[in-house]
């Protein structure tokens, strides 16, 4: 077996020079090939050119048919019926059926996927013949069908053949290395860590875009072999590029770089529930950020565009709301806070601290771009009006158990949205924290507004659009005039490929083969 | 004789489990793998499920034991990463270490010596003082600046060499991986061999040329030049052989660290090697592999150094007897 896959690559690698084989190097190797075991980008990224969902997502975002030709409410918001596309076999040559549906729901909603939470207000999934499954909701639920984009099917009798039929994450098993999916391509050789081989699936049900023949993923962990690969041709294509290195790359003819904005807003968060600071050395027994206006005099304090434009190279946008403008339920309209120190430092009076006061700063150091650097030019424009900021910077492994042991003063935090829609921040980051409900789990600094938590279910289960949208639009406002959180900027995504290839880049950073074409 | 190998065995033993013990109480300063294996949509009671599962919420102690617990049974865990089993995991990646320690080791060796003597009977010529100064950089210069030159170089300017990775492999026997067999693997070793052995090559050169100009001083060469006997004769086999003693200990000890200190090479040409595969083990805080890994350098070091003790014993009859007399 292991040795047929052998010949297999040597068979590949020998065939003749017009077949177009692709090769692209990322910075995590994706870590299991189980759809439903882990909900992180670089998995459901690669995944999705494997498996599919009964819906996916198109160049521009937005929801459109894939094993599902159709959808519609049923009743008044009591769920969804899907109707499944006919014709369509997984790779292995199997049919694709509802029994497969039902099955995909039961081992991605199970005890061991990571993949449980989107199906939190699934009722129950019926079979109604073999091409219609009804999905009952426990409340109405408008955005279902496209919270479920990334959701993929698994053929029950494959999984159930291989001893794959609940994802095992601690363990592993059948589905960890190998796939069967319905998708564009198909997986010939996984090697973690090494290389991961797909090649186009001649069954695919839909036409298909690409001109590729063999696709390979390298994960390359040191920014500058990447760099160094794509520059000498190794590899057609790298993501991310290091911000420092976009100038040198463009004046290179052999290269292009693709530059978009992600999904993911980056901003500051707040001790709202803390009694006190816990590393200042002037203020003692008192939570300063516990008061609005010094929150305000913080965003006024941070000269946004000057951090872009610097630490950036004037690769990001500034953001005012937690989402991005390309999500669904954006608010239009919304002032954020201009850069104005004195008006931070009027409102710092205002609240009683004319002469501000020392306090600790939290921040990863790699998890997202540049990011102590663009927490070191916060703790400089916050001392120019008295926030006395020490910055204290840790690996991300580091970063999130000191968060949830409420070890900040301030914090900076990135969150990008699932579900592509302006629900999940409201869900994640600014309802109340309760473990019951699985509310607020993000929400470290333990913000709270009564408002916001009443219209979270109103929102979750309005159908009508623009009803739905007010509300969407209520909280944001609320959230930026508490200032419960300061959003700093939209994420910049920054990939670079050779100038032979043509692709689409996704604000998910989803890099998707179906959409390559090599010249 | 055998309660000194039996006692010295007994010791490495302790040196084996104390550095367990220093690197389980580590691991928590290196972070926390839960919030890398749940998703962004996690609860806070998937958190304390999955601590209590892998046994996290426990003292470091209990968690050493419980891995040495799996250790002498010959199983090492389940990576965290890959949810796979570690001993699995470094089984496939120990070819390439091996495969790059051994080419890296052996132009080493022999440029090492080779130079070494050149510039040690040459040494007022152009060429020796070049090598010298050149052979400066390799003392000085960190691997992975060495690395990204030549790959800058090689790769990106000349377009000769490739930039990363191993190549095509072939399968040897049940999980021995070899790049030696095909052209795409070879290729692939040339850079990061040379990267991984300068700093090796570089201090064998200057052992073997310090040695060298020891003996080249002893009357013994004298006498034998005087004799008439033939340059290349006195040079290596009466002047190289007696400075091999101090140079084959060296070497030997330095095996060692080719092995171990391959992590930086492997980060820079992502040679899919056991030290790459630390290094991911610890940005995702994959603690069995961090600890099987550790534990299998420090079973290397002691092993080797357990070896060298004892054939010294053999070698030495001085120390054989003061070990018998002390007791």
């Amino acid at each position: 077996m292991r040795r047929s896959i052998a010949a297999l690559v040597l068979a590949t690698a020998a065939l003749p020079l017009e077949a177009e084989e692709f090769t692209w190097a990322e910075t995590t190797d994706p870590q299991t090939m189980d759809p439903h075991a882990v909900n992180s980008t670089p998995v459901l990224g690669f995944l999705n050119n494997v498996y599919e969902g009964l819906v996916r997502r198109g160049k521009d975002m937005g929801i459109e048919p894939a094993l599902a030709t159709s959808w519609e409410p049923i009743g008044e918001g009591e769920g969804w019926r899907f109707t499944l596309r006919e014709g369509v076999s997984f790779h292995d040559g199997a049919a694709f059926d509802a029994d497969d549906v039902i099955f995909s729901y039961e081992r991605a909603a199970s005890e061991a996927a990571d993949t449980r939470s989107w199906f939190a207000p699934v009722a129950e999934v019926v079979k109604v013949d073999d091409h219609t499954v009804d999905f009952l909701t426990t409340a109405p639920n408008p955005i279902f069908p496209g919270s479920i984009a990334n959701w993929m099917m698994m053929d029950s009798g494959w999984a159930e053949a291989n001893g794959a039929a609940r994802p095992d994450k601690e363990n592993g098993n059948f589905a960890t290395l190998n796939a069967n999916g319905t998708g564009a391509f198909k997986l010939t050789t996984r090697e973690p860590g090494l290389r991961t081989v797909l090649e186009p699936f001649a069954g695919w049900w839909d036409e298909a875009e690409h001109n590729l023949t063999r696709a390979e993923l390298t994960p390359i962990q040191n920014p500058a072999t990447a760099l160094a690969a794509l520059l000498s041709g190794d590899v057609d294509f790298i993501n991310p590029v290091p911000i420092q290195d976009v100038a040198r790359l463009q004046a290179n003819p052999d290269v292009k770089v693709i530059q978009g904005i992600e999904a993911r807003v980056i901003m500051l968060g707040f001790p709202h529930e803390a009694e006190a600071l816990q590393y200042s050395a002037d203020v003692e027994g008192e939570n300063p950020f516990a008061d609005a206006r010094v929150r305000r005099a913080v965003a006024h304090a941070i000269n946004v565009p000057a951090i872009l434009q610097t630490i950036m190279r004037g690769n990001a946008e500034p953001a005012n709301q937690l989402v991005s403008p390309a999500m669904d339920g954006f608010t239009e309209g919304l002032e954020g806070y201009a850069y104005d120190p004195d008006a931070a430092r009027a409102l710092l009076a205002e609240a009683g601290y004319p002469e501000g006061f020392g306090f600790g700063l939290k921040c990863p150091n790699d998890r997202y771009l540049n990011d102590e650097a663009v927490c070191q030019a916060i703790t400089g424009m916050l001392a120019q009006v008295g926030l006395r900021a020490t910055l204290d910077a840790m690996p991300v492994q580091n970063y999130w158990p000191e968060l949830r042991a409420d070890n900040f003063d301030m914090y900076l935090l990135g969150w990008s949205p699932g579900t592509f829609d302006a629900e999940h921040p409201i869900r994640f980051l600014a309802a109340t924290p309760n473990d019951e409900k699985k509310l607020g789990s993000w929400n470290f600094g333990g913000y709270s507004n009564a408002r916001v938590d009443a219209l979270l279910p109103e929102i979750q289960s309005t159908i009508d659009a623009g009803a739905r949208q007010a509300m969407l639009d209520e909280v944001a406002r609320t959230l930026a005039d508490e200032v419960a959180y300061v959003p700093l900027y939209v994420q910049p995504l920054v990939w670079g490929v050779r100038s032979n290839v043509e692709l689409t880049q996704r604000p998910d950073n989803f890099f998707l083969l179906r959409w390559v074409t090599l010249d | 004789m055998l309660a000194f190998i039996i006692r010295r065995v007994g010791q490495s033993l302790l040196v084996l489990m104390i550095v367990g013990l220093v690197a389980f109480s580590m691991f928590r300063f290196v972070g926390d793998p839960i919030d890398n294996m749940l998703g962004q949509e996690r609860t806070i009671e998937d958190v304390e499920r999955l601590r209590g599962q892998l046994g996290l919420d426990q003292p470091f102690v209990v968690q050493y034991y419980r891995f040495l617990e799996g250790a002498v049974q010959g199983n090492f865990g389940v990576s965290y990463r890959q949810g796979r089993p570690v001993a699995d995991i470094i089984f496939e990646r120990a070819p390439a270490t091996l495969e790059l320690a051994a080419v890296s080791g052996i132009l080493a060796v022999l440029f090492g010596i080779g130079l070494g003597v050149f510039t040690a009977i040459r040494r007022d010529g152009i060429a020796a003082n070049v090598i010298m100064a050149t052979s400066l950089i390799g003392v000085s210069l960190p691997t992975f600046l060495i690395g990204i030159l030549l790959i800058y170089l090689f790769s990106v300017e000349l377009g000769w060499l490739p930039s990363f990775g191993r190549g095509e492999t072939v399968r040897l026997g049940g999980w021995w991986t070899t790049g030696f067999l095909t052209e795409s693997g070879l290729r692939a070793l040339i850079l990061p061999s040379i990267t991984l052995g300068l700093y090796q090559m570089t201090l064998i050169m200057r052992l073997v040329r310090s040695e060298m100009l020891e003996v080249l001083r002893q009357d013994y060469i004298r006498f034998a030049r005087a004799r008439g006997i033939r340059e290349r004769v006195v040079n290596f086999r009466h002047a190289l052989k007696n400075t091999m003693v101090p140079v084959v200990t060296v070497i030997g000890l330095q095996l060692g660290s080719i092995i171990a200190f391959a992590i930086i090479t492997e980060t820079v040409f992502q040679w899919p090697g056991v030290g790459l595969l630390f290094i991911n083990a610890i940005q995702f805080v994959d603690i069995p592999v961090m600890a099987a890994y550790l534990m299998l350098i420090s079973v290397m070091f002691v092993g080797i150094n357990l070896l060298v003790d004892i054939l010294y014993v053999f070698i030495d009859p001085r120390l054989r007897i003061d070990s018998s007399g002390g007791k």
